[in-house]
């Protein structure tokens, strides 16, 4: 029961993460693949701030960790949104992956081992459940505020942004700061999923949000179906939730890890050549 | 610490260390150049070459040479086929590179992941023994692996160059480069093109891993580390310059050779990927060294 708990609440975390991988990539056409650094951003700070400032209320240092991933995303956006296309996507790469040596070399963040001892918030029986319910409060919450987002006015600029950026420039809208701001909201959320990761799993190790990571959540919402609102939610259950069928066969785990990455890799290259637009999307 | 002897040694070290990636580099940016893809499959590759040749050295007990054939047919095989039936049928269908992006980064993980369950996360090495003789030259010590790599990476080049500049396939290739639709108006099959650069590449790719494997083990995530430094370099060399990409990963080791007389070896990899945050919002085009016009 423990361990489908588990699956549920990682469902949750990566439906937040996808959602808001979306409304940056799929709405807003930013082609950044850096988005697991925020969810690391986000879970590090909750993790340091639970660990070494104990006064702070867990929400506060959920919001904190929030707060962190917008000051970083604004800090990337700010320099790398000058450039486009693959060139964006590369240089979110690097700072990605910069960024995680970072963590890597540091002392306080655990180094490569990981920082671990992170503080339980809900103690007993019902850790997991409570903790399934606020998870999946959040990602509920994260899929219709992205969805609220687009449907209105400021979704419709932002498809205008996407489309056609020099019409919408010489319009008198500003481009930049519009992108700067899905930015900042899509890595807030994506630092928000971390301080719940934290909390739940106690334990974070860099690795967890290196380039796997990116093509894991960007899979996610390319299978589900980008700039679809519920797609990224049904690629998220999908992914996660199949290549964890074969746990049960209780094989040794230098089997079981390679053996559920070629489930997952094989299930989205079949996607990806039966259906490329997605499974909620529309025609390719 | 600043004694020539010393300098000079870091300076050779890092021109040898370089070798590998300079292969890596060149066989990366081949292929941004003639496909325009950013060809993520190439860590795949890469981890088919090298344990194709560590299973036909320590499993099959072949001599080097069954072994690197083995490694450049099963390589080339596998370029081939993700150019044929992958990367092609995206291309037929107009995908956009983001689709390719994912694509080839997937298929990667999907191969490393085969591998993973078959050779075991372990690092491995092509020899027992990683150590190779060293001859001491004017008080620098120079080893047999640096000697074959250096020789290795200078002869593949001037090859790669010969076959660019003096043979109708590699003018083929130069002209789909510039302008695929012009070069098939011209009877020039851009297909084709993209398969001798698939299959080139491949080649590119079993010469570095031999190099890497005969010098440090490796496990079946390295690639994924590995075609990161060719993607800086290649982006430090400017897109579509591939001799330039060839001397941008030569610099990129020299400074991390240079970089242990005032950092910590641990800070290495972070200098790189800073080099390629930088070099994207400085020179997205790649450093360019102008001599001016007489």
């Amino acid at each position: 029961m423990d361990y489908l708990v588990t699956i549920a609440v990682l469902i949750a975390i990566y439906t937040i993460l996808a959602s808001s991988y979306n409304l940056v990539i799929g709405y807003g056409g930013l082609s950044t693949v850096a988005h697991p650094i925020f969810f690391a951003i986000g879970a590090y700070t909750t993790g340091l701030l639970a660990v070494h400032v104990p006064f702070i209320p867990p929400v506060g240092n959920v919001v904190l960790g929030m707060a962190a991933a917008v000051v970083a995303s604004v800090l990337l956006a700010g320099s790398a949104l000058r450039v486009s296309g693959d060139y964006l996507l590369i240089a979110s790469l690097g700072f990605q992956l910069g960024l995680l040596q970072l963590l890597k070399n540091l002392e306080f963040t655990g180094g490569p081992g990981g920082l671990s001892a992170i503080p339980s918030t809900i103690v007993g029986p019902m850790r997991g459940p409570l903790f399934l319910a606020i998870c999946g409060a959040a990602a509920l919450a994260c899929v219709f505020a992205v969805r609220t987002i687009v449907n209105g006015p400021y979704g419709r600029a932002i498809s205008a942004m996407r489309d056609e950026e020099l019409a919408f420039t010489a319009l008198g809208r500003n481009a930049m700061s519009m992108k700067i701001a899905i930015f900042a909201i899509g890595c807030g959320m994506a630092g928000g999923a971390g301080g719940l990761y934290a909390y739940y799993f106690q334990y974070l190790s860099p690795d967890q949000f290196d380039v796997l990571a990116s093509a894991a959540i960007l899979t996610m919402v390319v299978l589900g179906g980008m700039g679809t609102a519920f797609g990224p939610v049904v690629g998220a259950i999908l992914l996660l939730a199949i290549p964890q069928a074969i746990t049960f066969l209780q094989l040794p785990p230098a089997i079981m890890a390679p053996t559920q990455g070629i489930i997952f890799t094989v299930l989205v290259l079949l996607f990806l050549y039966l259906r490329p637009s997605g499974i909620l999307g529309g025609k390719a | 610490m600043f004694e020539p002897v010393i300098l000079l040694q870091i300076l050779w070290t890092g021109i040898a260390t370089s070798a590998p990636f300079v292969l890596l580099t060149v066989g990366f940016s081949l292929t941004l150049k003639v496909t325009g893809l950013w060809n993520f499959a190439q860590s795949g590759q890469m981890a088919i070459a090298f344990y194709a040749m560590f299973f036909a050295l320590h499993g099959l007990g072949l001599p080097l040479v069954a072994a690197l054939a083995l490694g450049g047919v099963l390589t080339c095989g596998a370029a081939w086929l993700i150019e044929v039936y992958g990367l092609q049928v995206f291309r037929d269908r107009g995908s956009d590179n983001l689709m390719f992006f994912i694509f080839t980064l997937i298929l990667s993980e999907f191969i490393i992941y085969v591998i993973t369950l078959i050779f075991g996360t372990e690092p491995e090495t092509l020899y027992e023994s990683i150590l190779s003789p060293v001859d001491i030259v004017g008080g620098i010590a120079i080893s047999d692996w640096d000697k074959t790599g250096v020789a290795l990476a200078a002869f593949a080049l001037a090859a790669l160059y010969g076959f660019m500049r003096y043979t109708k396939e590699g003018q083929f290739l130069a002209a789909v480069s510039d302008n695929a639709k012009l070069a098939e108006l011209y009877g020039i099959s851009a297909q084709r093109a993209y398969r001798v650069t698939a299959v080139i590449s491949g080649l590119f790719i079993v010469a570095a891993m031999y190099l890497i494997g005969s010098h440090g083990g490796v496990v079946p995530n390295s690639p994924l580390e590995l075609v990161l430094s060719a993607v800086i370099g290649t982006l430090l060399g400017g897109i579509g310059r591939v001799f330039a990409a060839a001397w941008a990963s030569i610099f990129l080791a020299l400074i991390q050779s240079f970089s242990i007389l005032f950092i910590g070896s641990r800070w290495q990899n972070l200098l790189l990927y800073g080099f390629l945050f930088a070099t994207i919002l400085l020179f997205p085009r790649g450093v360019r060294l102008s001599w001016g016009r007489r």
